[in-house]
């Protein structure tokens, strides 16, 4: 990839290419994700110590997938990336439940934020493989999606794992793309 | 003008006059590119006296001297191999640039993190961290020769000077209205150019604080951007697939070279600034008269992206890296492919040569550097180690040790 390349997904994207952000804690899925969606091999991941870039076509659209990190050590950096985004991917393990109230804080001071205003977004409630994973609709009434009026949103469960629901996603996505309010 | 005294540059090899003029002190340069172990040093400094009046018969002993020692120098065949000195967990996030100072003594390096860190090279010992923007820091440069000062451009649409000895910042130069991706000092350290993302570079005054000028006219990011030895004029590479030769002074512009069909990747001057060197995702380079602005010649041979290209100190050879995987080293003045690196098992993102202009360093997302021999094309060494790709890579000036700085958010010294 080197540093040039960095500065070429920097720049604003011609109509055809998207700028993806995908956040979320620390073990929730985010770079199993970004792998599936690449079709890579998913059986040996580690921690993020910073960041993943991956291009993906899909519907006639360049997918640019930026994974973050989701250490709390990092998440402060968040902001480093905001610039430019087309959609935020926010993910989040479903099975986790002692941590969903530190997700929900996260996403909306996320969706606080003044370079992500009117940008859509997509929750993925993901590892719904785990017999344990709270059901989509669940997470959505804990995280009060429904008083998201800013935006248009989405809440897709899945399983980075299997891919079970990741493309349902992406499909949003594409159809979503215009969606920035200016 | 009055003689002072007279020093010795080993790379490029040349001769450093200090004289008296007006009660100024100044400097001039004679350079010895040509200058080889061979050479009849009576006749060489005979010719030097036609053409430097201050050289006067007096000094004729001295200059012998010094010429002497210079092929001493370039003698002494550099073959250093490197060994893995020090791991530095350097930043909580991906380093971007790395770079030395002229002594060797320290280097920097900038980093998503926000920071930019300054190092001694002997101890591996975090000297100073420069803290204070509000984003990544990517572009980062001491004011080499002197190497007392340092400076950080970042996406925070800023660039901070800073004192390379306390870390304390001077001024913040505001202006730009996107990231800022390229920066460089002048070579008399009295101005730092900055080229960004919002299409222009701007000179600012590094005693005062203030803007100088705003170079505009491109199309696009300008990503490259570097001062020719004088300092007299600077070039700007763009996403815009031109080049733009600007004088450094007025700030208009003197030549747009038009040739490359895609983004370009680097743009510099050889030593005696008659040439111009432009790399491009065109998948290939050129070499433009740098007084005409015209095209001399087109490197081809890649079958991928030019990411970086280089001269070597003396602007007799030419280095290309590619995202083939491969790189080149071109002779200068007949054009001419001298020999093929092959071995990465990936992209190559830096190029540079020593300062003896014998080997190559290389850095790639395989996650290796490597140190190649520059006639044989033969990689004499693998730096392995760097559990990420490696976004920069650079040698000291004695070229006896490395820096490689990685995505895996450590540094690594190699002497």
């Amino acid at each position: 990839m080197g540093l040039l390349s960095i500065l070429r997904k920097l720049k604003s994207a011609p109509d055809q290419e998207v700028r993806i952000l995908l956040l979320g804690l620390d073990n929730a899925g985010k770079t199993t994700l970004l792998k599936q969606l690449a079709s890579e091999d998913i059986s040996h991941i580690t921690p993020t110590q910073g960041f993943n870039i991956k291009s993906v076509q899909s519907q006639g659209f360049k997918l640019n997938v930026w994974d973050i990190g989701g250490q709390r050590k990092i998440r402060p950096y968040w902001r480093s990336y905001f610039e430019n985004t087309d959609i935020l991917i926010y993910v989040i393990d479903s099975a986790d439940r002692k941590r969903f109230e530190e997700t929900g804080q996260e996403l909306t001071e996320l969706l606080e934020e003044e370079k992500l205003s009117c940008v859509p977004v997509l929750v993925f409630a993901n590892k719904q493989d785990l017999l344990t994973a709270a059901p989509a609709a669940e997470i959505a009434e804990g995280l009060n999606l429904h008083t998201i009026r800013d935006r248009v949103w989405q809440i897709q469960s899945c399983s980075a794992l299997t891919g079970e629901g990741v493309q349902d996603g992406m499909n949003w996505v594409c159809k979503n793309v215009n969606a920035k309010k200016k | 003008m009055k003689l002072k005294s007279l020093l010795l540059r080993y790379y490029p090899p040349g001769i450093m006059l200090e004289y008296e003029k007006g009660g100024e002190l100044k400097t001039k340069s004679i350079d010895l590119l040509e200058l080889s172990p061979s050479t009849d040093v009576n006749t060489l400094v005979g010719e030097i006296q036609k053409v430097e009046p201050l050289i006067t018969a007096s000094r004729t002993k001295q200059v012998r001297l010094l010429v002497q020692r210079l092929q001493e120098k370039l003698r002494q065949h550099c073959d250093h191999n490197f060994y893995l000195f020090k791991v530095l967990r350097a930043h909580i996030l991906p380093l971007t640039n790395v770079a030395l100072n002229k002594a060797g003594s320290c280097f920097i390096t900038g980093s998503y993190d926000r920071t930019c860190k300054v190092w001694d090279t002997a101890s591996g010992e975090e000297l100073h961290t420069l803290e204070g923007h509000r984003n990544v820091v990517y572009a980062i440069a001491f004011n080499n020769p002197y190497g007392d000062k340092i400076a950080t451009g970042s996406f925070d649409k800023t660039c901070k000077l800073w004192s390379a000895e306390t870390g304390k910042c001077y001024h913040t130069f505001r202006g730009h209205t996107a990231e800022i991706v390229c920066l460089s000092f002048n070579p008399q350290s009295t101005v730092v150019a900055t080229g960004s993302m919002d299409t222009t570079a701007k000179l600012w005054d590094i005693q005062s604080g203030e803007e100088v000028v705003t170079l505009t006219g491109h199309l696009a990011e300008i990503i490259s951007l570097s001062f020719d030895t004088s300092g007299d004029r600077i070039i700007t590479g763009s996403f815009d697939h031109t080049v733009v030769v600007w004088d450094a002074s007025t700030g208009r512009k003197v030549h747009t070279l038009i040739g490359h069909c895609a983004e370009i990747s680097s743009a510099l001057f050889s030593w005696d600034c008659s040439l111009i060197l432009t790399g491009s995702m065109d998948k290939t380079c050129m070499l433009w008269d740098a007084t005409s602005g015209k095209c001399v010649a087109t490197l081809t041979g890649h079958d991928d992206e030019i990411l970086d290209s280089c001269f070597d100190y003396t602007g007799k050879l030419i280095a290309t890296a590619s995202a083939d995987g491969t790189a080149r080293v071109y002779n200068a003045t007949t054009r001419k492919c001298i020999t093929k690196l092959e071995g990465h098992e990936g992209e190559i993102s830096k190029i540079s040569f020593n300062p003896q202009g014998n080997r190559l360093l290389t850095g790639s997302s395989d996650k290796t550097a490597r140190i190649w021999d520059v006639q044989t094309g033969q990689c004499l060494q693998v730096l392995e180690g760097h559990t990420d790709e490696i976004f920069s890579c650079a040698f000291n000036y004695k070229g006896n040790i490395v820096i490689t700085g990685s995505k895996d958010n450590s540094c690594r010294i190699w002497r």
